[in-house]
């Protein structure tokens, strides 16, 4: 097998105008396939998914152009499953500028041609977070409850007490809601606990 | 310190609404006033006018009624003053679910002065077309820079332009059934029928036989079908069937994306331009949104786009040597091109289809160090492409073949309003990265540097306008690495406001590109129209090809730079070989809609 030449050793010898150089000229054809050629750094290749890093929030769902990135929920076994497909992507790293955790990762592969379909998907699944109270599973996974956590201050915590609330689903704490205004019913109380819904939601699903 | 006339200038900007002129206080005087021949135009149709407004800065529109339509546009284009003024294209809207219209509205560049974006600007005639009867009476009965979008929107949208020189369908495959319109809004973006193919081929004049030239072009390799009359060995008439890679991108575009995804597909219209495209669009939703972006994105920017230039005109420059046969010269040429190739891969993660656009900026600074080698490349195309010229102009066999062949006139370029090099080549004064306000998105403003024009017209006029051209594109370059000013490279763009319209263009290496965007709710695009200028060009071939011979046929086509796939924007159904195999061929597309989108 020919050696590759380098990406850096073909610019310096590209230039075929001078004839003195000419003895010394690499090959400037490969034997392609057969070997692995240099990318440059900056070269943008497939993302890769990495599963340790991954929250399972949907962003890069949301933002890839081409539906690569599908987002699949099974309640009943309380999996959200996370499919990447390279045959679909236009390596437009969009992905990679929307993940809030880094777990899209750059890489400078190009060659994905396969005879087999299967090589080209990545699957990532995630724990859907299980509600004690009504025994169901959450649109979000407990990934994504621990990050919230992670990374709210604690004020906020305190201010919609997401510590008892973060767990349970949509109806759950409308539910708490409802008994608490019930409860405090004919006092005054602060405007957050009314709207308190609406705003948890929106903690939780960043 | 400031002054009261700093003061004045400030308190402008104080009402942005105001300042669009959509406010409802905004004065119809005011904005009238504001550049040349609005007010006159006002008062040549003062009874035909229900609105007039500012879209945004340098795109006045006024709203008319459709009966007026064909005179409304050539009091635009044969302006006795304003001698370069041409109709871009036009855009039919769907907009049924809002008042229960069509609309269908050409668009016009005004040049007022050459050169001086502040003066010049575009000038929108919006007609309501009642849903039961969207007739309008043509354009291109008289104009014949309309005949190609007028049956464009007859295809797509089902209108009626009344007293069209050829009706013919142009855009939608031969077994696409009549009285289906994929851009009406009632319409699924997933929806495909086919019934049995027709086709419509204009029948031989009498005394001339048929060459058919395609359906793959023998230069370019793109699908395109002409059919050449011929009476021994000269053209007499041409007739053009294309269209074979439409791939419905605008109805994918309106039916499923965001306004950001939308940008990487109109990246991917045409593998060649793709960047133009993409800032187009981008500059039009900047403008709709009234966002300024940062000043080191607008270098960046206008940097891609101009080493895009460069190596599009040594591909076309390659690919002319090419057609003449003077195939060292095609190899030299893309030897020289290749190192802009690596550069750009440095500096945007791709040899083509960069992916550098976000709307409100760009996603990749260049660093500072990469300048050095910005200014090699620079450096080492400028002499390998001035030792390219001296081979390929003392070349006897390229400037015979080139020379006095594919003439077109001043006035046929004016009237089918030819764009970029090759109307420069035919004497027209025009470029939209001066003519029109491109400061918003680019930096042409803040760098000097020549437009080339040539009078000859013909394919070696065309050659050395580009070659031209590319010399000023390394100027330019190197002007921008000297003075890109630093700070941010973009700004988040937030919420669309709804139902906006605005319009992006900027001058590929073919002519203007145009991509007009209206917003719908949510933040999505509820239609956005892209016109490449190859649009506008190739109309214009038969005018070239007639009274040519057939080997001089392939050269005069490709001397245009022509980009089928950014022109025809549907999986594609050809027909005639149907005959044999129309079943195998129903079939096929069958089952490769059944299975569109599993892989």
């Amino acid at each position: 097998m020919a050696e590759a030449v380098s990406y850096t050793e073909k610019l310096k010898k590209w230039d075929r105008f001078e004839a003195e150089k000419f003895s010394k000229k690499a090959p400037v054809t490969t034997p392609y396939p057969f070997i692995d050629i240099e990318k440059p750094p900056e070269y943008r290749g497939i993302p890769h998914i990495n599963p340790e890093k991954c929250i399972g929030c949907g962003a890069c769902v949301n933002a890839c152009p081409p539906d690569a990135l599908i987002m699949e929920w099974d309640k009943e076994h309380g999996i959200k499953r996370l499919t990447y497909n390279a045959a679909r992507c236009i390596r437009c790293a969009r992905c990679i500028e929307v993940c809030p955790t880094g777990a899209m990762e750059p890489t400078t592969r190009f060659e994905i041609a396969t005879d087999n379909k299967e090589d080209l998907v990545e699957v990532v699944e995630h724990k859907l977070a299980y509600c004690e109270e009504c025994g169901e599973y959450l649109d979000f996974t407990e990934r994504q409850i621990e990050y919230v956590k992670a990374i709210l201050p604690k004020e906020i915590f305190e201010m919609y007490a997401l510590d008892e609330r973060i767990g349970l689903t949509q109806e759950a704490k409308m539910r708490k809601t409802v008994e608490k205004l019930r409860e405090t019913e004919g006092i005054p109380v602060s405007a957050f606990m009314l709207v308190g819904e609406v705003k948890d939601k929106k903690g939780g699903e960043k | 310190m400031v002054t009261t006339k700093d003061l004045e200038a400030h308190f402008e900007f104080e009402c942005k609404a105001c300042e669009n002129g959509r406010c409802a206080k905004a004065d119809v005087e005011t904005i009238l006033s504001e550049r040349e021949g609005l007010k006159e135009f006002y008062e040549a149709f003062k009874e035909h006018i229900r609105e007039c407004k500012r879209m945004t800065y340098g795109q006045y529109m006024f709203v008319i009624d459709r009966e007026v339509l064909p005179d409304a546009v050539l009091w635009w284009h044969n302006h006795p003053e304003f001698k370069e003024t041409h109709m871009s294209t036009a855009v039919g809207t769907d907009e049924r679910p809002l008042n229960g219209h069509f609309v269908y509205m050409p668009f016009l560049s005004v040049q007022v002065e050459h050169r001086n974006m502040d003066r010049n600007y575009w000038v929108f005639l919006k007609a309501y077309l009642p849903a039961d009867d969207p007739s309008f009476p043509s354009v291109a009965a008289k104009l014949p820079a309309a005949l190609w979008i007028e049956r464009e929107v007859k295809d797509l949208l089902g209108f009626n332009p009344v007293g069209h020189p050829d009706p013919r369908r142009l855009i939608l495959p031969e077994d696409w059934p009549d009285g289906v319109y994929p851009l009406r809004k009632d319409m699924d973006y997933r929806h495909s029928p086919i019934t049995e193919p027709k086709t419509e081929y204009r029948p031989t004049p009498e005394g001339t036989s048929l060459v058919p030239l395609g359906p793959v072009h023998m230069g370019v390799e793109e699908p395109a079908h002409f059919r050449l009359f011929v009476k021994g060995e000269t053209i007499v008439d041409v007739d053009y069937r294309g269209f074979y890679s439409h791939r419905g991108i605008e109805k994918t575009g309106e039916g499923r994306l965001t306004y950001n995804q939308v940008l990487f597909l109109a990246e991917r219209i045409c593998g060649i331009c793709g960047y133009q495209h993409s800032v187009s669009y981008a500059m039009a939703v900047e403008r709709l949104a009234d966002v300024e972006i940062p000043d080191r994105a607008r270098y960046i920017r206008t940097l891609m786009l101009e080493l895009e230039r460069i190596h599009n005109h040594l591909l076309w420059v390659g690919i002319a040597a090419h057609m003449v046969g003077f195939d060292t010269g095609f190899m030299h040429a893309w030897r020289i091109r290749e190192p802009v190739m690596w550069l750009v891969e440095r500096l945007t993660g791709n040899r083509k289809q960069y992916g550098m656009n976000i709307v409100g900026g760009v996603r990749r600074d260049i660093l500072d160090y990469r300048k050095e080698e910005i200014l090699k490349v620079v450096k080492e195309i400028r002499e390998g492409t001035k030792k390219f010229l001296d081979i390929a102009l003392n070349t006897n066999t390229f400037i015979k073949r080139a020379e006095g062949v594919g003439i077109l006139p001043y006035k046929v370029a004016k009237a089918y309003s030819v764009l970029g090099p090759t109307a420069r080549a035919s004497g027209r004064r025009i470029d939209a990265r001066l003519d029109q306000a491109t400061k918003t998105a680019m930096a042409y403003n803040e760098v000097d540097f020549k437009v080339p024009v040539y009078k000859e017209g013909d394919v070696l006029a065309r050659v050395l306008v580009r070659m031209d051209e590319l010399f000023e594109s390394l100027w330019i370059v190197e002007q921008l690495i000297d003075q890109m000013p630093g700070g941010d490279i973009m700004v988040p763009i937030g919420d669309l406001p709804e139902y906006e319209e605005a319009l992006g263009f900027t001058e590929a290496h073919r002519g203007e590109v145009v991509h007009y965007v209206m917003t719908g709710e949510k933040n999505k695009v509820y239609r956005w129209k892209v016109r490449a200028p190859t649009y506008n060009n190739l109309p214009a071939i038969p005018e070239m090809l007639r009274g040519y011979h057939v080997a001089d046929a392939p050269l005069i086509i490709a001397s245009i730079d022509p980009c089928y796939s950014c022109t025809e924007r549907v999986q594609f159904v050809d027909v005639e070989t149907g005959k044999v195999k129309v079943l195998t061929e129903a079939e096929f597309n069958e089952l490769s809609i059944k299975y569109k989108g599993v892989f």
